[in-house]
């Protein structure tokens, strides 16, 4: 029976061709487009560290001696402009709550900028962001060594100078990405390069988000112990505030002991935990007795990976703004489609009626028509596959620093064909309904 | 009895005319929708500069960032480009038209309280160099202008000048010139007086030049002096433009090659080249919504197409039947645009409805900017445009239907 009516709708497809295509290309048109906009938002709104995202907590201590300049907040908002809020804080309330081992894991995170210099001076990459850090970061986020080790806690609290690179700067500088042994100078210090990692670039990059939340050529491509990397004379990328007695004498002179420039990450496992390091944070704060003259409140916070991401709105709107307009479109298609088939549908009201005539329930007509409309969206559905590729390059072309992340994933390729199922048997009940209304009798005498 | 027989027959002969009014009101939704936001990506490219756009040449990317630049170094520099064959005018600038890389922002609240945020540009005489139009009063005299961070001149209200769109929003239809501006917050601030009103001058937060903000825009009494950041606007020979561009890069290179760090390229441009690159994001973003429309356009007109010409069809007998009747072949024709027109009027309706209270409500949960009621007829009028001309061919097809149709049984 189901055999039968399969026949039939196929045959039923090939009778109209012109019809049946554009019922094909419409659909496939509604489903690329809504597809290239769901997975540029699956992609942008992706957890960046499954398994690890919902254990790592940004922890926060307001302790600027400045008083928050309500004139500059108001020039900055008349201009949008958003003021840096990375929830940075100074070097001393870093290496105290390190110190403090309040958490299973806790690592320091800032971003820096320095020309990358082989140790034989041959090979220069300028101007690179590097990734200051503390031993822990390894472990915390999951980052993976091809070569070597990581360093250890005794190197970062001696302050050695070592590194560790990817494997795409190893292979530039030195030729080989077994890079172990040999040396990178960063301003004038030669750091030991003692492990080589694969390229590390969770998207969004949410431990750092100074240089912009997402990027499409990569993430650090070399991490070095933060006191080394000062020591060194660089200095964090960007800072929240600093204290009002400091007056910076140019624009990289960002004094990590005096402006909030260093991110400190921990990891808790169990919510007694958080509760816990929640408790010591305040009670830091409280206790720093210096910022009461600034008018202050003691402020702290623990957020986690997925809180952090919504408070900085790090996905775009316009992508959710695309979804909703790509998912009318596909409404409209169907719309369209809906009509297309009726009037296909209603066509042939004359064999229907005489298949009604010679007993076919209308049950079995019902049942023919939406195999026929089930079938054009599933060949639409084949086709809005190059359709969607098509769509998701165009994207790729757009200059944004998202964009550029679009690319098709297997569950999304899944959900594109579960899309065209269901869109198929939406459209094709209304129309398959009509038609199984027909009455045998008038039809066969009409003709 | 008579409602339910008016209900039923609706039902039966609603269908077609009911799809046809939904593809019309999601598509008008959606073009609304689109064409405001092409538009907020076009507005900013169709502002007027207000800069003499040819002959102006921009320099950047002069970046120290472990040192800052001296009075003297600024200076230097700006003799050596003074000296380039072809040059006539040139200025050490903070914040330039089409230069994104620095940024200088000043709030103002006029008299009325209005509070406006603008970008300024700072530099020796701007005016000149940069080509401005002055409608009235008159530029920065010598002895106005001030080291930039200096204490020079302070407790004194600054001079200023501004634009015309900014004259208007601050003060009205008062004469602007003489009157002092507020920075708001700041109580112990004297303000700036207003010295110059310029035609029109496009600022450099290009993102922020929608909604009637493109000229929010001030000059500033400012030398550049002791600053990490630096760039020049240099006013060339309309005869000489290509010799000046050379020269201007190999001056450059010469006075500031050896002080900048490795990596920093300078980059020496005429306007138009930093134009076009500004606005690269937003012409490929333009493209994109082109194309949206237009396929959103093509799939309405195929349907209204596809189900006008199929009822029409159904309808033939009738069609004979009033053309025997003596219906001439225009009240055929026009019966149909006139059947179109109004369920595509109906759709258009419900398609503004939705277009504007869609995104009310999606203003509510992402940060959107607000759909204006004006924006609405535009999506309308070309809805019923197009609903027009895809009904015309069916339309014209049902005039075309001969009277002996209506003697033929079918």
């Amino acid at each position: 029976m189901l055999r039968y009516n399969f026949e039939l709708a196929a045959r039923g497809l090939r009778r109209f061709p012109k019809s049946t295509l554009l019922v094909v290309l419409t659909v496939a048109l509604g489903l690329a487009a809504c597809m290239t906009t769901m997975t540029l938002l699956h992609v942008l709104s992706a957890d960046p560290l499954p398994g690890r995202s919902q254990h790592l907590y940004l922890a926060w201590v307001d302790t600027v001696l400045a008083k928050p300049s309500h004139a500059s907040a108001d020039l900055m908002a008349a201009n949008g402009i958003k003021v840096n809020d990375f929830h940075n804080i100074k070097l001393a309330d870093a290496q105290a709550l390190l110190s403090a081992h309040r958490a299973e894991r806790q690592a320091v995170v800032a971003d820096m900028v320095a020309d990358e210099v082989s140790d034989d001076g041959r090979h220069t990459q300028p101007q690179q962001v590097v990734l200051a850090t503390t031993s822990d970061f390894v472990p915390m986020f999951g980052v993976a060594l091809r070569y070597g080790r990581d360093w250890t806690p005794a190197e970062d609290a001696a302050r050695v100078p070592v590194v560790m690179i990817d494997s795409d700067l190893a292979q530039t500088l030195f030729g080989t990405p077994n890079a172990v042994g040999r040396a990178v100078r960063l301003k004038h210090t030669l750091f030991r390069v003692v492990g080589v990692i694969q390229p590390y670039a969770p998207q969004p990059h949410f431990y750092a988000l100074s240089l912009g939340a997402y990027s499409s050529d990569g993430g650090e491509n070399l991490y070095v112990p933060y006191q080394a990397a000062l020591d060194a004379g660089l200095t964090p990328n960007s800072s929240d505030a600093c204290d009002a007695s400091y007056k910076m004498s140019t624009i990289a002179d960002v004094d990590a002991a005096h402006c909030a420039s260093l991110s400190v990450w921990v990891q808790l496992d169990t919510a007694q935990q958080v509760a816990t390091y929640r408790e010591f944070l305040q009670g830091y704060v409280a206790q720093q007795a210096n910022l009461a003259g600034f008018g202050k409140t003691p402020r702290s916070q623990l957020t986690g990976v997925a809180d952090w991401l919504k408070q900085n709105d790090v996905v775009p709107d316009s992508a959710r703004l695309n979804v909703w307009l790509a998912g009318s479109f596909l409404l409209l298609c169907m719309v369209n489609v809906i009509g297309l088939l009726s009037a296909r549908f209603l066509h042939r009201s004359g064999d229907v009626g005489i298949r009604r005539a010679l007993g076919a329930p209308r049950r079995a007509v019902f049942l023919q028509h939406v195999l026929e409309s089930g079938l054009a969206c599933l060949v639409g559905g084949v086709l809005a596959l190059p359709l969607t590729l098509l769509g998701l390059w165009i994207l790729r072309q757009q200059s944004d620093d998202f964009s550029g992340l679009a690319r098709l994933d297997p569950a999304m390729f899944a959900a594109l064909f579960a899309t065209a199922l269901m869109v198929g048997a939406l459209v094709g009940l209304l129309p398959a309904w009509r038609v199984s209304r027909v009455e045998p009798g008038l039809q066969v005498k009409g003709e | 009895m008579s409602v339910r027989i008016l209900f039923s027959t609706l039902r039966r002969r609603s269908f077609m005319p009911t799809l046809v009014m939904l593809q019309v009101a999601l598509a008008c939704a959606i073009l609304s929708n689109v064409s405001f936001l092409a538009w907020q990506q076009m507005e900013p490219m169709l502002a007027p500069s207000g800069v003499d756009t040819e002959n102006l040449i921009l320099v950047d990317g002069l970046d120290a960032p472990n040192r800052s630049w001296t009075k003297a170094e600024v200076q230097a520099g700006t003799e050596a480009l003074r000296e380039v064959p072809g040059v006539r005018a040139v200025s050490a600038a903070m914040g330039l038209p089409m230069v994104v890389s620095v940024l200088s922002v000043r709030a103002y609240s006029g008299p009325t309280g209005v509070k406006v945020g603008a970008n300024a540009y700072e530099g020796d005489d701007l005016l000149d160099t940069l080509g401005l139009q002055l409608v009235s009063g008159r530029n920065f005299l010598s002895s106005e202008y001030r080291d930039i961070g200096s204490d020079q001149g302070k407790g004194v209200p600054e001079p200023v000048i501004i634009t015309q769109s900014l004259a208007r929003q601050m003060f009205g239809d008062s004469v602007p010139l003489g009157q002092l501006l507020h920075s708001p917050g700041d109580g112990t601030d004297p303000g700036s007086v207003v010295v110059g009103v310029v035609r029109h001058l496009l600022r450099n937060q290009v993102g922020m030049a929608t909604n009637g903000r493109a000229d929010d825009t001030v000059l500033l009494p400012d030398r550049v002096a002791d600053s990490w950041l630096l760039s020049y606007a240099v006013r060339v020979d309309p005869q000489m433009r290509a010799a000046a561009l050379r020269g201007v890069r190999k001056a450059v290179k010469k006075q500031f090659g050896p002080l900048l760090p490795t990596g920093s390229t300078p980059k020496s441009e005429f306007y138009a080249t930093r134009r076009a690159e500004v606005f690269k994001s937003r012409r490929a973003a333009l493209v994109l919504f082109a194309g949206v429309a237009l396929t959103v356009m093509a799939v309405t007109v195929i349907g209204i197409m596809g189900l006008t010409g199929f009822w029409v069809q159904k309808r033939t007998p009738q069609i004979g039947i009033r053309r025997a009747l003596g219906a001439r072949r225009s009240d055929i024709l026009r019966y149909f645009l006139a059947e179109n027109t109004l369920i595509v009027g109906t759709g258009v309706a419900l398609g503004m409805a939705l277009a504007y209270f869609g995104n009310s409500w999606l203003m509510r949960y992402y940060e959107l900017p607000h759909l204006p009621w004006a924006w609405l007829p535009l999506g309308a009028a070309a809805m019923v445009l197009v609903g027009q001309l895809a009904a015309l061919g069916p339309a014209l097809r049902a005039a075309a239907v001969p009277p002996i149709v209506a003697t033929r049984t079918r």
